[in-house]
């Protein structure tokens, strides 16, 4: 059994039971288990067709739960297991008259796993039983009842696994701890892991895709009282909250997907403050990094909240499992984060417990409806601005085009927001999520009809780095060298550079783009952002807007509509991920590309701003290299940065540097005193670099 | 000062992130050297021929030191390192190398990632040899200090020992080679011979320079015990020396040579083993001394 790392080896702390179950969910045998059963068949339910969208939906959960296959893992820990196929299609898992997935399912968010664990699921029905009484009669009524309905098919399924592992002496343990929980408020840590993945799996079970949220903040004060009980030891809780990890593998079923077979949001966040300002970090927070670093498990990607005074332990554990590779694990500035979101106009409290929406969109976990809007930045440039590079504009001076765009940016954000007058309704019935969410209850509405506190409908600009480079390659070639006359620019862009290979290489090679530390060009992000975050502040409606910058890979989609660029890129080349330099633009290395970034005000996107960096394992090796990532960190928080997200890259990826050497400019490649960039290399000296990938020069 | 290159986020010039400036000119010309660009004080032009698309626009060479017959040959005794050409090539196939900055403006760019230094990080001073433009270094050095950033010079130890009484306090680590210990090899190699070299690391070390001794490795020349007997009893001269790290020789720098239109001396043969560099490693630590 082998856990692939990019770089280094991984340590072996868990059983070898535990290790096996790992190996096997990681190979997909539960994923595929999984497919096997899609979804419950709704054909035979009397009078189906003729009631209403949340009849219907009441009607499936209660199937769901009946008819759902019990699955019950070798050895597992924990019990529970979302085991309908088309769940991992976005889907409620039901069918009728051939009809896939009748209704859409809910993501983005992390569920209130809180009150779950300290409170019980009990307490949720108490306050349904409650808001009936209240309700009954009006036209929330209906949706009362479902919160009922849905907690008592909760119920049943949870019936179903107290029988199943009743009948295996072997599962005793499991029998015991499942008893009290999610229903009742845990009383210790194993409990407690058990009720948050109960609660998960019921939840994925119905189609779900929610995040995990602060899990060491969550369970901290349980390991903590267990162990100085002595009721437990933190070997013992390693294993469980392993299995916390191998079961959340329980959907990775191989094959080709578009982004991956094990990506379902389920964001973990750890470390950070509390309500009350206190730092959180406990013996889960390393108990899960342990895990990761040893199973290098990859579908709960874990941030850290890193702050100014986070403990150097904890930043060395954190630069330790990043040195692996894997990508698995991204930071936030906590302070920047908590700061954002106060002067955005949460209160102090609230922001501290920020969490995020199962990918990186920050959310206050537990009380947040969320969904963003793409806008690619890029084709507002191209398209509107320099209406697809015509001949029928023209600008005489750089200010005349920046404020051009930043006009057309403007209109494009009010245009793809919805009208402001947006009432509450929606066809889609989401009782299971809404159960969950602070404020459904509450309000008497579900989670996608305004029932949560906070409801967040956030502009995402995409492509920002290469609407940069563009208007910077545009400022210098025609107006401040006058190499070429704006016109004259159109015409070439219009015909992919056809006609003149030698200024399209100039203007790629010639000037610093962002990523390069390069003031001049930086600041033309930071001021569109600042334009871009004032008028998404201005936009009123019953959603909260804050800005926010990414792609989230959606370069590759929006490449096919992208024409030819100013600053050297043909039309349909993939440019900037998320907010990273275009591809092969950066050629200063990791900290320039943090210098660019940090320049932006990244206060004012208060949904986000992701920065992805490559780093070689050569660089990261060793003693050295985790020291590297931690200074590394440490500089992202003093400068300003939001969310950062390192990643190492293997020898594949010096191969494909080799081949399309334009889109690797950036890699350089260090050894002992000697330095070169890489794609200035022959192709032997290239090969010899490869072959020595990730070795202790 | 005269820079052949900066470069930021450094792994492996001393301790930390560090940005390393690499200064133009040395004293020695090692066979084996991985900067070739770096030995002549001269500037000098780089000719990367599989980034040249041919295009011709370097032909604005006023000393005519392009030629296109059936490729793209440049006339290296003509070129007077203008960089017309450079500014010109629009692909960076071509690179002038020694650009020369005041001390201001290298403080600039060092301070830029000051950030990342944190409390071990900083700048060094590599090259070349840094002491070849020696004034001008312990200004950057005593400026760098004055702001609280770490300050490492690359160093072949080859020098007037009259500035190591400056040197010493401006820098607080020397990352010191012995490139070898036999001075008729030493000699031979680099063209000069080892006695001031090791001379001026005794004194340096008298004066309190903190030191981390680099040892390339040879196959052949000097992958020898003998040579590490030396180094260790150079070493265990020393009272401030932090350890010795081998370098094993790698063929890189050749790349470079031939950018500089030279003809690469080097040899694959010449690259250590991993026996041999656990070997040389061993004999070392074996006698109590630190290997980094």
């Amino acid at each position: 059994m082998e856990f692939f790392a990019v770089n280094g080896k991984r340590p072996i702390r868990l059983s070898e039971a535990t290790r096996k179950f790992a190996f096997d969910s990681l190979n997909h045998k539960y994923g595929q288990d999984t497919c096997k059963t899609p979804a419950v068949l709704m054909d035979n339910y009397e009078d189906f067709e003729n009631l209403s969208n949340l009849q219907k939906y009441d009607a499936i959960i209660e199937r769901i739960v009946r008819e759902a296959p019990i699955r019950i893992c070798d050895g597992e820990k924990l019990s529970g297991s979302a085991t309908l196929g088309l769940a991992m299609q976005h889907r409620v898992p039901a069918t009728f008259n051939s009809e896939q997935g009748i209704f859409d399912s809910v993501s983005h968010l992390t569920i209130d796993f809180e009150t779950v664990v300290r409170k019980g699921a009990n307490y949720i029905q108490k306050q349904a039983e409650e808001a009936l009484a209240k309700y009954i009669g009006s036209d929330k009524e209906p949706f009362i009842r479902s919160c009922l309905h849905c907690i008592r098919c909760m119920k049943i399924w949870h019936k179903r696994y107290l029988d199943e592992l009743k009948k295996k002496p072997e599962y005793r343990t499991n029998y015991e701890n499942l008893q009290n929980v999610p229903f009742e408020p845990a009383k210790n840590f194993y409990e407690a892991v058990q009720s948050i993945w109960f609660t998960f799996a019921f939840v994925r079970l119905c189609g779900n895709w929610p995040g995990i949220g602060r899990i060491d903040w969550l369970l901290g004060t349980y390991l903590e009282k267990d162990l100085a009980n002595g009721t437990l030891t933190l070997n013992e809780a390693r294993e469980i909250l392993a299995h916390f990890f191998i079961k959340g593998c329980e959907w990775i079923k191989g094959g080709e997907c578009v982004s991956g077979d094990a990506q379902h949001y389920q964001n973990i966040v750890l470390a950070g403050v509390d309500e009350n300002g206190k730092e959180i970090t406990n013996q889960v927070t390393f108990l899960v990094l342990d895990i990761i670093e040893e199973l290098g498990i990859s579908d709960f990607p874990i941030t850290v909240r890193i702050n100014k005074n986070t403990d150097n332990k904890l930043l060395k554990r954190v630069a330790e499992v990043i040195r692996l590779g894997g990508g698995v694990i991204a930071v936030y500035n906590e302070d920047l984060i908590i700061e954002s979101l106060v002067d955005y106009g949460y209160e102090l409290s609230e922001a501290r417990k920020f969490a995020n929406d199962g990918c990186w969109e920050i959310q206050v976990p537990g009380k947040t409806y969320f969904i963003y809007t793409p806008l690619d930045a890029l084709q507002i440039l191209q398209n509107k601005t320099l209406d697809n590079y015509s001949q029928r504009v023209s600008f005489l001076t750089f200010k005349g085009l920046y404020n051009k765009f930043i006009c057309d940016l403007k209109s494009e954000v009010e245009r793809v927001l919805p009208s402001r007058d947006w009432s509450w309704r929606s066809t889609t019935p989401c009782t299971v999520v809404s159960l969950f969410e602070q404020g459904c209850i509450d309000k008497g509405c579900s989670y996608l009809e305004g029932g949560p506190i906070y409801n967040v409908l956030s502009p995402h600009i995409g492509g920002l780095p290469d609407v940069v480079n563009s208007l910077y390659a545009i400022k210098k070639l025609v107006f401040d060298e006058e190499k070429v006359a704006f016109g004259e620019l159109m015409q070439l862009l219009k015909s992919n550079w056809e006609e003149n290979e030698s200024l399209r290489r100039y203007a790629l090679n010639k000037y610093a783009y962002f990523g390069n530390d390069n003031d001049e060009v930086d600041n033309i992000a930071k001021d569109i952002i600042f334009e871009f975050a004032n008028v998404c502040d201005d936009i009123r409606c019953v959603y909260k807007t804050p800005a926010g910058i990414s792609t989230f890979g959606r370069q590759i989609e929006w490449s096919q509509l992208r024409l030819a660029t100013a600053f050297g890129k043909k039309a349909h080349e993939v440019l900037s991920g998320n907010f990273s330099p275009t591809p092969g633009t950066d050629k200063e290395g990791a900290t320039a590309i943090i210098k660019s970034y940090c320049k932006v005000d990244l206060k004012r996107t208060v949904s986000g701003a992701a920065l992805d960096i490559k780093l070689l394992p050569s660089v990261v090796n060793g003693e050295k290299g985790a020291e590297a990532i931690v200074s590394l960190i440490k500089g992202f928080i003093t400068l300003g940065g939001h969310f950062m997200q390192l990643d190492i890259a293997d020898a594949s990826l010096l191969k494909a540097a080799q081949e399309h050497p334009e889109d690797y400019q950036n890699l350089s490649v260090r050894v002992s005193g000697w330095n070169a960039r890489f794609v200035t290399l022959n192709k032997e000296w290239q090969d010899m670099i490869i072959a020595q990938t990730g070795s202790e020069f | 000062m005269r820079v052949a290159d900066i470069q930021r986020f450094c792994m492996r010039d001393g301790p930390g992130i560090r940005t390393t400036v690499f200064l133009k000119g040395c004293p020695l010309r090692c066979a084996w050297c991985h900067n070739p660009e770096t030995q002549s004080n001269k500037r000098e032009l780089l000719y990367y021929e599989t980034k040249c698309i041919g295009c011709g626009a370097c032909a604005v060479c006023n000393q005519n030191a392009h030629e296109f017959s059936d490729y793209h040959t440049i006339q290296r005794d003509l070129c007077i390192g203008c960089g017309e050409c450079v500014t010109e090539c629009p692909t960076g196939a071509l690179e002038i190398i020694g650009k020369d900055y005041t001390i201001q403006e290298l403080l600039k760019i060092i301070e830029k990632d000051r950030a990342f230094y944190g409390e071990n990080g900083g700048v060094t001073l590599s090259g070349g040899e840094p002491f070849m433009q020696s004034e001008e270094a312990f200004l950057l050095l005593e400026q760098c200090k004055k702001k609280g950033i770490h300050t490492a010079i690359e160093t072949c130890g080859y020098f007037s020992s009259d500035i190591l009484s400056r040197a010493v306090p401006a820098t607080d680590l020397f990352l010191w080679d012995i490139k070898d210990t036999d001075s008729r090899r030493h000699k031979e190699y680099t063209g000069v011979s080892n006695e001031r070299i090791i001379n001026n690391l005794i004194l340096a070390d008298s004066l309190g320079a903190k030191t981390r001794i680099r040892c390339i490795l040879i196959n052949g020349l000097n992958t020898k015990e003998q040579h590490y007997k030396n180094v260790a009893g150079i070493v265990s001269r020393l009272k401030y020396c932090e350890g010795v790290e081998f370098i094993p020789y790698h063929s890189y720098g050749g790349a470079k040579t031939v950018a500089l239109g030279e003809i690469y001396l080097g040899s694959d043969k010449w690259i250590p083993s991993k026996g041999q560099i656990d070997e040389a490693k061993k004999y070392l630590q074996n006698k109590g001394i630190t290997v980094l």
